[in-house]
């Protein structure tokens, strides 16, 4: 990896991390106002950390078990503020039995 | 009030009085860098960068104890077993902390010999202590662990939140074992100290921040029991699953073998995740409440945590963490910068909300007021995205000029050290670092008004 | 809505399912931990597949980029003794221990670093065997006929040879101490730490 590559390889990998927590925290902004145009924003920001995974990807010379996990955790990041929201919801709702 | 919360006062006020020398040293750690020859010969560097990370981990210790102390009679609902024996080994803490601060500036440095690690400093980053003191810390320790058992056995309960205290004491006496021993092999010390470093700061503090957080939700918001339990209990699966493993974070470059190098960075770039999802908490949390708490101060400090725990470890974190990268980033002022965001946004903001819940209730405050404290968040919070800013120009260029274009040699280093964006990354984390010092004497103000203002909590008569 | 069925979705409602899940995740974690601890102690141990012997000081050490495993690794070539001894097994043991007792009495560790970790106020001391700057500028200047010399010389009295703004303070090392510490250095130089720090010294060879 060349010194150049290095610093704007690193660059990208805290973008991509930086655009996921936009995405959460937007996406939850969204969801609580009931706001299309943030939901908007949010997808926005899921998008934006896309095209840091592409360029990731493609301009790299990161190894390919990273790229890998680049690919998996995109992924996984586009379910957490749904699921944790989903979670938060159906954990506050009372319920029958407490244990 | 319980004989255990007012020894969590003491705590606090100690906790944040360390605080203070730790500011100190570190602005004075921040000079040395701008002004070269600095008090050479009378406290080197080395001195005060010591003086500056062990008051970090004695500071948040004692915040801990503060925390834990505070929040357990009630919880428990009876007066902490032992206490009498806390509040005397509280003055012991405090004067061992006193004698070897003492030591550390006036004697500084021993000969190479048993008397040296036993009597004036260990030369372990963070666990610098002498050994004397470091039986002390870890005397302290013990009888915290046994206070929360004997009093859960006392009053016949267990709640889960104590139950992952409980557990989460084991990790944290056993661990700090590792402060002892001075090994030949320094790949060997190296991967036994990381052990200690790691599992308490990645680890047992996280879970230990994470109970105290548990316990301040159910204060501040009457969050549900069960619910805070479930979160917590993922929590820690989450921690524990992608932290004990992101130890080999640590295990890239000390002669370790070099499967490390795929689990440490696997587990390393797992651990942002569980972190989005306490951002997306923390935000839910806020806009379920509307913001509405009679103790803004501690709401907003937890709200800190959340997106300091995100950016500072996680965004700051895997920028560096996957091991190409690493190999150049490794020990250079990226990760000074990476240590100061993560240690601030996951232990200092949680704490400051404990202090405040703690103080309201002490000062029978029916709503926090006044707006010192806005001023002390915005300083402080500026301030130190300012310093971790400043940092990690200066480590970008260090990292750049020294590491990848240089090839590591001491010319290289000296080359990288006056490059001029190295330089003013510097003055940055000074000046930034001044605003911090000032933040810190506003909130210390406000705490002070807080406490003037009030009726203290009467004193409960309950057999301990 | 199926998940209000699903057995997984109303234990989720439940604390006990979570807290198992935490204890099964960390005891999975702690067993892996302790298996690979084992393996890596014995690849550390001096001696060992990554860290050699200490008697390693009677030996020249190099650093080249291996290019089949495409990394920088320590190479350790002919004879080459250190202060024009030869050191056994007990001998050489015996300095380590020496060696490791003033870094950490001398607090090296907290301007330094080894292996990258440490304080960065002093540049890092993983292959400071090996720096080209003993040859070009340390040797001539302490009038020194090796590097070991040299770098004893400056231990002693880093404040006779001021070379840059950044300076070293003097720490009341001993001729004993300094000779120990070399050779701590020249062991040090020798361990495989997985291309770290890459193409130290070599700066034309960039990969």
């Amino acid at each position: 990896m060349s010194p150049q590559e290095f610093l704007s390889t690193a660059i990208l990998l805290g973008v991509f991390v930086a655009c996921a927590g936009c995405y959460g925290l937007l996406y939850t902004l969204a969801r609580l106002r009931l706001s299309h145009v943030l939901m908007s924003m949010a997808y926005g920001a899921y998008l934006l950390q896309g095209v840091a995974t592409v360029i990731l990807l493609t301009q790299t010379s990161l190894a390919v078990v990273w790229k890998l996990l680049l690919v998996a955790s995109f992924l996984i990041y586009a379910g957490i503020p749904p699921v944790t929201w989903r979670h938060l919801e159906r954990t506050h709702q009372p319920v029958g039995h407490q244990s | 009030m319980y004989k255990s919360q007012q020894l969590a006062l003491k705590y606090f006020a100690a906790s944040l009085f360390v605080f203070g020398l730790l500011v100190v040293a570190g602005l004075l750690a921040a000079i040395y860098y701008v002004k070269f020859g600095f008090l050479l010969g009378v406290l080197d560097f080395s001195v005060a960068k010591m003086l500056h990370i062990n008051a970090l981990i004695i500071s948040l210790l004692m915040g801990f104890l503060g925390a834990i102390y505070w929040f357990l009679p009630d919880e428990l609902g009876q007066e902490t077993v032992g206490i009498a024996l806390a509040h005397l080994l509280f003055y012991v803490l405090c004067l061992a902390v006193g004698i070897v601060v003492v030591v550390y500036i006036f004697v500084q440095y021993g000969g190479s010999d048993q008397f040296a690690m036993w009597f004036i400093n260990q030369g372990r980053k963070y666990v610098e202590a002498p050994r004397w003191a470091s039986i002390g810390i870890f005397v302290v320790l013990c009888t915290l662990a046994y206070n929360i058992a004997a009093t859960a056995l006392r009053a016949r309960k267990i709640t889960g939140v104590i139950g992952v205290l409980i557990a989460a004491m084991v990790p944290l006496t056993l661990v700090y074992l590792f402060a002892f021993p001075a090994i030949t092999n320094m790949s060997v010390d190296l991967y036994w100290w990381w052990w200690l470093v790691h599992m308490w700061v990645e680890a047992t503090w996280e879970i230990i921040i994470g109970c105290i957080l548990a316990l301040s939700l159910m204060k501040l918001l009457d969050t549900p029991r069960r619910i805070v339990e479930i979160w917590l209990y993922l929590e820690v699966g989450l921690v524990l699953g992608t932290g004990i493993l992101g130890l080999g974070h640590h295990y890239f470059w000390i002669g370790t073998p070099a499967y490390w190098l795929s689990i440490g960075g696997v587990f390393s770039a797992l651990e942002p995740l569980p972190l989005l999802g306490m951002v997306v908490h923390a935000i839910y949390d806020a806009g379920k409440h509307q913001m509405k708490t009679t103790n803004k101060p501690a709401f907003y400090w937890l709200l800190a945590e959340a997106f300091g725990n995100f950016i500072g470890a996680g965004v700051w974190g895997f920028m560096m963490t996957l091991p190409q990268i690493n190999l150049f980033s490794h020990g250079t002022q990226w990760t000074v910068s990476h240590g100061h965001f993560a240690f601030y946004g996951a232990y200092v903001t949680g704490i400051l909300a404990v202090v405040y819940i703690a103080v309201q209730n002490w000062r029978q405050i029916g709503e926090v007021t006044g707006n010192a404290w806005k001023w002390a968040f915005a300083f402080l919070n500026l301030g130190m995205i300012g310093m971790v800013g400043g940092l990690l120009i200066s480590g970008m260029a260090q990292s750049f000029y020294e590491r990848a274009l240089g090839g590591s040699t001491l010319e290289a280093f000296m080359a990288g050290q006056s490059n001029p964006w190295f330089m003013q990354g510097m003055y940055a984390r000074l000046g930034f670092g001044i605003m911090f010092a000032v933040g810190f004497v506003i909130l210390v103000y406000d705490l002070g008004r807080m406490v003037r203002k009030g009726r203290a909590l009467p004193p409960r008569n309950v057999a301990a | 809505m199926p998940e209000q069925t699903d057995p997984i979705f109303s234990g989720a409602q439940d604390p006990r399912f979570w807290r198992d899940g935490a204890i099964s995740t960390t005891a999975v974690m702690l067993i892996v931990l302790a298996l690979l601890t084992i393996d890596s102690l014995d690849v550390i141990a001096a001696g060992g597949a990554n860290v050699p012997a200490y008697t390693v000081i009677n030996q020249e050490i190099g650093y080249e980029f291996d290019s089949d495993k495409s990394m920088w690794m320590p190479t350790i070539g002919e004879e080459q003794l250190l202060f024009g001894q030869k050191y056994d097994a007990a001998g050489a043991e015996a300095m380590m221990d020496k060696a490791k007792l003033v870094i950490q009495s001398r607090n090296c560790i907290n301007c330094h670093t080894f292996f990258g970790n440490g304080a960065y106020y002093g540049p890092d001391l993983t292959k400071a065997w090996l720096d080209p700057v003993w040859e070009k500028m340390w040797i001539p200047m302490t009038q020194s006929k090796t590097r070991e010399e040299a770098m004893v010389k400056f231990l002693m009295h880093p404040d006779r040879y001021p070379t840059w703004a950044r300076q070293m303070p003097n720490l009341g090392i001993n001729e004993e101490e300094a000779r120990a510490v070399t050779a701590y250095q020249k062991w040090m130089s020798s361990v495989h730490t997985n291309g770290f720090p890459a193409g130290f010294g070599n700066r034309q060879e960039q990969r």
